[in-house]
């Protein structure tokens, strides 16, 4: 019959010693932890960005403490109860099956921690639900592949740029047009989902001025890698400059436009020659940036075959493998300026129009300044 | 099995004759055992295909402009490394592979209960394979493997292919689970009470029902998505009445439990083998086997854990992260239970048995971080980012795949009759536990810093921790050429193993490796648990090979 082996005495060599270190690098971890700011890492910009870390900070506390008893365990249990060369081989190890205090233990410990999380996460739940958030509501629509931001005293959505005033409450309500979108904050420590006939609403109060990213979370095609947005945390002043340099630049509200429904392809029939308007003069430097915010989703600027969604855009007047738009139409100025209005479907996709894209009237004269300006 | 054979009265005695052409013994064979192998072969050439595309995903993100492939390709490269992983790896390998080989020998029985059923399900695999990979042909999935529509609904054609696969799996491995489900409550040898089953049935027990139970509403999910995609049934679509969480309710309704049902049976071979390695019995039997069911049926009642930023009423998300919370306890019991099973053991380092002790290490780590992704507030921070990346292939890999090496080891010699060098063995451990954590622990920073899931590009501050985890998971890569090294070395050089090489005490271990043909020409009973070591062996009748308690350890 097999030899039963058998700790020397107790509970076994080192057990004590093991259990001292443990609880020690335990009681270290959680004390270095508590005095770490996270804000450090990454910075706090509104304001239940702290209580979330709050409880991100606990929740690692707890779970530090595990894994130190359990790795710290493994590892001795293991070391201290290997065979070793010149042991009996046909020794086995002690019979226990149970012990019924001991397994007690192994039940009532989780429970007992489960708890405590389940008592503080519900805490902190319950602060976020209270956050006041009437001061200012904005609407932020996902697009493929950039953000819309609606203001009520703007008739035009603001794209890609969150402007928000300090220290003051906002609701954010999310939505989308198309597919779903993620609307995260990580500086703000926030994310709704922008589900498409759906809206989730997030609250907070902004703290710190800054620019932060707004990143998307849920895959919603192509390029969407490249759906980041901004938020501009500001001075009350600066906003209020800013909001009125918005509406200064619409011009006053037309009375049908605001009700009319988003017209896209429909009243363009592909590739017919309809009115263009004469092209304003624009600047292509401007152009460049409205690119950069509003087309570098789809377009590149290198030739037609360098497609991301739509074709590149680098030589739409001097490429003579496409002497025509995608519309059928002679590549013009006039003729781009008419895409960028109307938007086009054809068989590469779905060119949005300028009320999808976002775009002024401005910004068209630029971005076709711009890109006749890339086929030189 | 030509004719219906009416004189299965006396069942004992009954025994079909073995079949001698080489299609009906190895191709459409009907014998569990050979099923099995089957299983594992094609799995282990599914996983082969589905870790490559995860070195083209670490290739495209050595660089945060990306640039190895488009980003079409990049999108459809993820989603289908992570639904091969899922559907065609890891499930099949646990309950197809695993669960056929293993479980109805524990149990003493000849085979399945409906070898017929067995053989069809098994089919389903290379069919759903073929599908799923051929989707490149025509343009494959590229909304993740949780395909959320209404983009999915606008996926290329290969999203199709993609629904059509799935599904036959989720056929597939319900069928698989009536089958275990009824051989475990039917078949199991006399004497052999259910508290008297080794903690790997108890695991393929739950995770049968699992597999029963949520694999439909999958199905169903799949079925919607196909027909809006191809008759335009608005499910789905938001625009034209449709509703896009739809999808995710009954998505997460199967995928939660798909978990469970990827985890349990891993968790079922670590507890077989630590008893093996420790010599002594599973600490907590009673409270290991019920955990197992216990994390079962919470697990049904926790799916939205997965949505709670997709929108619902705030207050519905509380007893959503209450459950998942709770589900920690029985997980915690397991894991509590292994390590009290060290205390006094005499533990032998072999490969099966590393790479156990790796799961509990990593899977504690995944399991932590699970409850980080519980807590609604927290989880507002970290959904949808490289964070739930880490979490999932800390337990996915760190656990499920971890167990199914250790199970490889493990169960290897019954297999096939020859041992693998337990060098080799122990280095692929080692590679395969250094690449795991280089590539995966940065992905916890990443997330937490901003980087989301899904991009083929990134924000130039994260490429360090990028070419971190890429370099992690080239190591990884190289880790599993030195397992199908192993491989060939056993088939053509490795020793013969004896019936019991490792000195284990479950009924697998008490016929020849490899078993016989119809495995118990006569039917043991069973007087107790088989942990007791030192004991003499707790079976009675039969046509048993006792294992001479002198002969020398495989793994010295
Ligand atoms: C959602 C993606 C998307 C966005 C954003 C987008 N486009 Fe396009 N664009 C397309 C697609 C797709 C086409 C091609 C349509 C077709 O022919 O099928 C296109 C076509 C064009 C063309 C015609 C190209 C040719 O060779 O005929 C021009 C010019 C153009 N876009 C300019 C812009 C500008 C300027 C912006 C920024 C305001 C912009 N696009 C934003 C998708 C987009
Ligand atoms: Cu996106
Ligand atoms: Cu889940």
């Amino acid at each position: 019959m097999a030899k039963q082996f058998a700790p020397k005495k107790g509970i076994g060599p080192g057990f004590w010693p093991v259990t001292v270190l443990l609880t020690a690098l335990s009681v270290a971890w959680v004390v270095w932890l508590g005095r770490t700011d996270f804000a450090t890492f990454l910075p706090e910009a509104a304001v239940p960005a702290d209580q979330i870390d709050s409880l991100f900070k606990m929740l690692a506390q707890m779970g530090g403490v595990v894994f130190i008893f359990v790795f710290g365990f493994l590892i001795y249990l293991s070391f201290a109860y290997r065979v070793r060369s010149g042991d009996d081989v046909h020794a086995i190890g002690v019979q226990m099956h149970d012990a019924p205090s001991l397994e007690l233990g192994f039940w009532i410990v989780p429970t007992i921690m489960v708890c405590f999380i389940s008592w503080v996460s519900v805490q902190i739940w319950y602060g976020l639900q209270q956050s006041p958030g009437n001061a200012l509501t904005v609407e932020a629509v996902g697009h493929q592949f950039f953000y819309d931001f609606r203001y009520p005293t703007l008739w035009k959505p603001v794209s890609q740029e969150l402007h928000l005033p300090l220290n003051e409450p906002v609701t954010v309500k999310v939505t989308s047009s198309d597919v779903i979108h993620g609307f995260w904050a990580p500086e703000i420590r926030l994310k709704a989902d922008m589900v498409p006939g759906l809206v989730n609403t997030l609250r907070f109060t902004p703290t710190r001025p800054g620019t932060y990213r707004i990143v998307c979370t849920e895959f919603c095609g192509v390029a969407h890698g490249s759906m980041i947005g901004k938020i501009v945390i500001e001075p009350k002043a600066t906003f209020k400059s800013w909001l009125a340099a918005q509406a200064h630049a619409e011009g006053p509200a037309p009375v049908v436009a605001a009700a009319a429904p988003m017209v896209a392809n429909a009243t363009h029939p592909g590739g017919g020659s309809a009115a263009v308007a004469p092209v304003a003069q624009g600047d292509a430097t401007a152009g460049k940036v409205v690119f950069a915010a509003h087309c570098s989703s789809c377009h590149s600027v290198g030739g037609f075959d360098e497609k991301l969604v739509g074709p590149g855009l680098g030589h739409l007047l001097n490429d003579p493998a496409h002497p025509a738009l995608v519309t059928g139409e002679k590549a013009s100025a006039a003729a781009i300026a008419h895409i960028l209005h109307t938007g086009y479907t054809g068989p590469i996709g779905m060119m949005p129009n300028q009320q999808q894209n976002a775009i002024s009237e401005a910004d068209i004269a630029n971005l076709t300044a711009y890109l006749v300006s890339l086929s030189k | 099995m030509a004719v219906a054979a009416p004189a299965h009265a006396n069942y004992h005695d009954h025994i079909h004759p073995e079949p001698t052409n080489f299609v009906q013994k190895y191709i459409f064979s009907l014998d569990h055992k050979i099923i099995g192998i089957q299983y594992f072969i094609t799995t282990f050439i599914f996983y082969c295909i589905a870790g490559l595309l995860a070195e083209v995903i670490r290739v495209q993100l050595l660089h945060p402009t990306g640039g190895f492939v488009s980003n079409e390709v990049y999108n459809q490269v993820y989603s289908v490394h992570g639904s091969a992983m899922v559907w065609l790896v890891i499930i099949p390998m646990l309950t197809g592979g695993f669960g056929n080989f293993v479980m109805p020998l524990m149990i003493g029985a000849r085979d399945v209960a409906f070898p017929w059923l067995n053989m069809a399900s098994f089919w389903m695999f290379p069919v759903a394979g073929a599908l799923l990979f051929s989707s490149f042909l025509v343009g494959a999935p590229e909304a993740g493997w949780t395909e959320y529509p209404p983009i999915s609904l606008q996926g290329p054609p290969g999203t199709s292919l993609w629904c059509m696969a799935i599904f036959l799996v989720g056929v597939s491995s319900t069928l698989t689970g009536i089958n275990f489900l009824v051989t475990i409550m039917k078949m199991r040898a006399p004497g052999m009470t259910l508290t008297r089953m080794p903690l790997f049935v108890w695991a393929q027990l739950a995770t049968a029902m699992l597999s029963m139970v949520a694999t439909t509403a999958l199905a169903g999910a799949l079925l919607a998505l196909f027909l809006e995609r191809t008759f335009g049934v608005p499910f789905y679509d938001p625009s034209k009445g449709g509703s896009p969480l739809l999808w995710q309710h009954m998505f997460w309704f199967y995928s939660h439990p798909a978990v469970y049902i990827m985890i349990l049976p891993a968790f079922g071979i670590v507890s077989e083998i630590l008893p093996t390695f420790t010599r002594k019995p599973l600490f907590g039997y009673k409270a290991v086997a019920f955990s197992s069911v216990g994390i079962a049926l919470v697990g049904f009642m926790v799916w939205a854990h997965h949505m709670f930023t997709s929108g619902m009423v705030p207050w519905l998300t509380l007893p959503f992260m209450i459950l998942t919370f709770f589900v920690a306890v029985p997980t915690g019991v397991k894991v509590l239970a292994w390590i009290a099973t060290l205390w006094g053991g005499r533990i032998r380092f072999t490969a099966a048995m590393l790479f156990s002790l790796g799961l509990i290490a990593t899977f504690t780590l995944g399991g932590i971080t699970g409850v980080f992704l519980a807590a609604v507030p927290a989880d507002l921070h970290e959904h949808g980012t490289y964070f739930v990346v880490a979490h999932f292939h800390y337990v996915l890999f760190g656990g499920s795949v971890f167990g199914i090496f250790a199970g490889m080891y493990f169960w290897w010699p019954k297999m096939t009759g020859k041992l693998m060098s337990e060098r080799l063995a122990v280095a692929h451990f080692w590679a395969t536990f250094i690449g795991f954590n280089l590539t995966f622990f940065p992905m916890h920073w990443l997330g937490l810093m901003g980087m989301p899931r899904r991009v083929p590009i990134y924000d130039q501050q994260f490429q360090s921790l990028n070419v971190l985890a890429s370099i992690g998971s080239f190591i990884l890569a190289l880790s599993t050429l030195l397992f199908f090294a192993n491989v060939a070395y056993s088939l053509t050089k490795g020793k013969k193993a004896s019936s019991d090489p490792w000195g284990a005490r479950t009924l697998e271990w008490m016929i020849s490796s490899p078993p016989p043909y119809y495995n118990f020409k006569k039917i043991p009973s069973v007087l107790a648990l088989p942990y007791d070591f030192g004991e003499p062996l707790p079976y009675v009748g039969g046509d048993l090979i006792r294992p001479n308690p002198q002969s020398k350890f495989a793994g010295e």
